[in-house]
């Protein structure tokens, strides 16, 4: 397994794109195309808004921790907080269509994690008392 | 009215211009709401959301984009939208937003889709 390179930023909206930008360089040195490069981006700035939004509560109120490494053909990020715990099995499912019958009745809640989940191979949430949240994302390389 | 990555003007026949220039993140998706807001505010319901100049788009730029949308057709109006890259069109099909929203090529074929409705 590669080396795991490693960033701590403020939980502030304003910093996700770095953290975007040091998953996508990380990626890009890993030989990912830039489809899964930018699948990469969008799914990192909806974990790290959720980590704002829902385990922090607000800006300001924490730190972020990510990480990037290389194991194999799995690029692994984890995002680490140590805010409220978040159980996506609470977060609504959004009814998009074509499943919405009329257009008025697309509902977008939980929308952050449906991407999530469309965009990457693998995503675990984990909480511990102590150490706090722990969202793990893979992306395989094709 | 303008901020530096959102602005608006009028197109003519009251179809007003919304255009996003950059990230449409949680950065910026406060600004585009308020300004959205104002406009259906003040009876402005025949909206085209230009971008064209927009590099990215996250879930809650897209639910900004929905309930705009959704108050534009409360008020018998619509918000279309023109212009969308490849990638933000990769992101649209992915939930089905491009079922939902009439999408143009460019403003003016937008406008005049409006204008005829």
């Amino acid at each position: 397994m590669d080396v795991q390179h490693v960033l701590t930023v403020p939980g502030r909206y304003e910093e996700i794109q770095k953290v975007c930008q040091f998953m996508a360089d990380g990626a890009a040195v890993s030989g990912l195309d830039q489809t899964a490069i930018f699948h990469i981006e969008l799914a990192c700035d909806e974990a790290c808004t959720n980590v704002i939004e829902h385990a922090y509560g607000g800006e300001d109120r924490g730190e972020m921790t990510v990480s990037w490494q290389l194991d194999g053909r799995s690029f692994i990020i984890r995002i680490h907080d140590n805010g409220r715990s978040f159980n996506p099995d609470t977060v609504p499912v959004p009814t998009l269509p074509p499943d919405a019958a009329e257009p008025e009745n697309v509902k977008v809640g939980g929308l952050g994690i449906h991407f999530m989940r469309q965009l990457m191979d693998e995503v675990r949430f984990e909480f511990d008392d102590k150490s706090g949240n722990t969202l793990t994302l893979v992306k395989k390389k094709k | 009215m303008s901020s530096m990555n959102i602005w608006q003007e009028s197109l003519g026949d009251e179809i007003w211009l919304v255009a996003i220039n950059g990230r449409l993140d949680q950065t910026l998706t406060p600004s585009l709401e308020q300004q959205l807001t104002v406009l259906l505010d003040d009876g402005k319901a025949r909206l085209v959301v230009d971008l064209s100049q927009t590099e990215y788009i996250n879930s809650g730029g897209l639910r900004t984009l929905v309930t705009g949308w959704r108050k534009a057709k409360q008020q018998e109006g619509n918000l279309v939208l023109c212009g969308l890259s490849g990638r933000l069109q990769e992101i649209f099909h992915m939930v089905g937003f491009d079922q939902l929203f009439q999408i143009y090529p460019s403003r003016q074929t937008a406008k005049a889709a409006l204008a005829n409705a």
